[in-house]
């Protein structure tokens, strides 16, 4: 279908308007101004921001500088989450532009990941590609490709190359179709609310019966708190790339349209902003 | 497909807790484990753990059923001054289809003082074959036998969780100083076994990278399952085959627990089989 196709694009064009200050406790040779970036929701922030560091390092001594990391109203965000996770976890209901403060110094490791080159990016990426076809196909088409397959698939997310990515992503979107869908849905629901990182599990889009599962279906099962109450006011709001879908929504077409390019549906629930 | 694994109590009698794993070889010959059979093996881990003062002990997620093994071991480690084992000179970060994934990449490790932890070297075997039941596992010890630097007591912490996408256990680790500064990449590596390290690296049946730990959210070393099913199912099978019963979690810690310097005592295996040792300690 041609709106479909349209899905696709728009995901995978989605932007947020960053801003980045420098963590004020940073010693500096002069002051450092604020750098501006449209940030691609489905990339990953150590891939996108050379520049911001570029810029900053201009107003630093070598000497003050360790590995950058970046911080949210106090909290380090996750770099090997998907930028739209980190935006729409954190700072769903705020105004633009998102402001991410960058430091040099004192890097979090209790909390964050190391991630010191592009390599560390990719194989994080490509194992969560192989971990979602383990999923969907008992990982027998991610390890029939070949390896310039998988190469092709990084160098397509790495370079904003949605053709090129999708030549070979969309193998891993088929199935066979007596199935009616994958074997099992590759998701992961993020919530702010408790300890945990995120919930993920075994789901199937078809149950036994041939019933398809929607993304109501999903959250009844993993993460019932997050529905509303008969005739209740909405207390969460269920987010995915910053839209908020129906309820109805069939699983597998979500997986199929709104994943990541890491093949993962990921699903944000966080409070209704009460204004 | 269902899984193939299944614990199920004999119910009755002498011995009745032990429980036989059905094993049913599914027409795709891969062998998975479910989250309740995880469960199950856990369980018997930890009370067989509990009578070897193994140290083991189950951790649960609040507000669900979700949890892991959780052990930690204090180890006496020589700061050795020759240089870290080149990683790069492994080869390319050649990504086959049949591999796992990149190895990490280790962009000039050559650091100034390499952590050379003490993994047992051939003449001083330790544990395994050790008789000694009354060993505090906390104090688990090898000792580095290079001589020259000072000593360094790091605690590593071992968790085993349930991986749903693979359907096998996944181990997890990190290791810390007293001071509790968290050990690098580059030095979790350099404490590998040499003969491990070099297995480790030129065939990535497991590859040892930093990642979030599902549950905690922490970063922890990981030991990449993908490639569990495979090297567990001739285990699985000559267990079948035998009409033993096995211990899939067992099994498989036994095999890539010692990669990270995690020993599995022998012992277990005579819990596992009581009728096979002469006079050993029955259950309660």
């Amino acid at each position: 279908m041609a709106d479909d196709k349209d899905v696709l694009r728009d995901v995978w064009f989605g932007r947020i308007p960053t801003c980045f200050t420098l963590n004020q406790d940073e010693v500096t040779e002069r002051e450092a101004e604020p750098y501006y970036l449209l940030l691609p929701r489905v990339s990953y922030l150590p891939l996108v921001t050379d520049k911001v560091k570029k810029h900053f390092l201009k107003v630093m001594k070598a000497e003050d500088v360790e590995e950058m990391w970046l911080e949210y109203e106090g909290t380090p965000l996750k770099w090997h989450y998907p930028i739209g996770v980190l935006f729409d976890l954190h700072a769903s209901n705020t105004v633009l532009p998102w402001s991410i403060t960058v430091h040099f110094k004192n890097f979090p490791d209790r909390d964050l990941l190391h991630c010191t080159s592009n390599s560390v990016i990719e194989a994080h990426f490509m194992s969560s590609i192989k971990e979602a076809d383990a999923l969907k196909h008992k990982s027998q088409v991610v390890n029939d490709m070949q390896k310039k397959d998988h190469k092709q698939l990084w160098m397509g997310l790495q370079n904003d190359k949605f053709d090129q990515f999708w030549a070979i992503n969309r193998k891993l979107m088929e199935y066979p179709t007596e199935e009616g869908g994958f074997r099992y849905i590759p998701f992961r629901i993020y919530q702010t609310m408790s300890d945990r990182p995120f919930i993920q599990k075994l789901f199937r889009p078809v149950s036994p019966e041939g019933n398809v599962h929607t993304l109501g279906d999903l959250l009844k099962e993993m993460y019932p708190a997050a529905l509303p109450n008969d005739g209740e006011q909405k207390r969460y709001q269920v987010v995915i790339h910053g839209i908020e879908p129906l309820l109805e929504t069939p699983l597998q077409w979500l997986s199929e349209h709104l994943s990541h390019p890491d093949n993962f549906l990921h699903i944000c629930v966080i409070p209704t902003p009460t204004d | 497909m269902k899984p193939i694994f299944s614990c199920s109590d004999r119910g009755g009698g002498p011995g009745s807790e032990y429980l036989d794993l059905f094993m049913m070889l599914p027409a795709e010959m891969s062998w998975m484990l479910d989250e309740q059979s995880f469960c199950h093996c856990c369980q018997l881990l930890l009370q067989w753990s509990q009578q070897l003062k193994d140290g083991w002990s189950w951790e649960g997620v609040q507000g669900s059923e979700d949890g892991y093994l959780r052990k930690t071991v204090l180890r006496s480690v020589v700061i050795d001054s020759s240089p870290v084992w080149d990683l790069e000179g492994s080869g390319s970060q050649s990504d086959t289809h049949t591999s796992c994934h990149s190895r990490p990449d280790q962009q000039g490790q050559e650091t100034e003082q390499a952590l050379c932890v003490a993994p047992e070297d051939g003449d001083s075997v330790r544990g395994d074959i050790d008789d000694d039941d009354d060993d505090d596992d906390d104090d688990d010890d090898g000792v580095c036998t290079v001589s020259g630097g000072s000593g360094q007591v790091l605690q590593y912490e071992y968790h085993i969780l349930f991986s749903c996408s693979y359907g096998t256990p996944v181990l997890y680790f990190r290791a810390v100083t007293l001071e509790g500064r968290s050990l690098s990449l580059e030095e979790v590596w350099s404490s590998v076994h040499q003969n491990f390290r070099l297995r480790l690296q030129q065939s990535p049946l497991n590859t040892i990278t930093l990642q979030e730990h599902p549950l905690l959210g922490q970063p922890f070393f990981m030991l990449h399952p993908c490639r569990t099913e495979e090297f567990m199912r001739p285990v699985l099978q000559a267990a079948q085959n035998q009409h033993r019963p096995v211990n899939y979690v067992l099994s498989w810690l036994s095999v890539v627990g010692p990669l990270v310097g995690l020993e599995v005592p022998l012992k277990y295996s005579t819990l596992l089989h009581p009728a096979a040792s002469l006079g050993s300690t029955e259950p309660d």
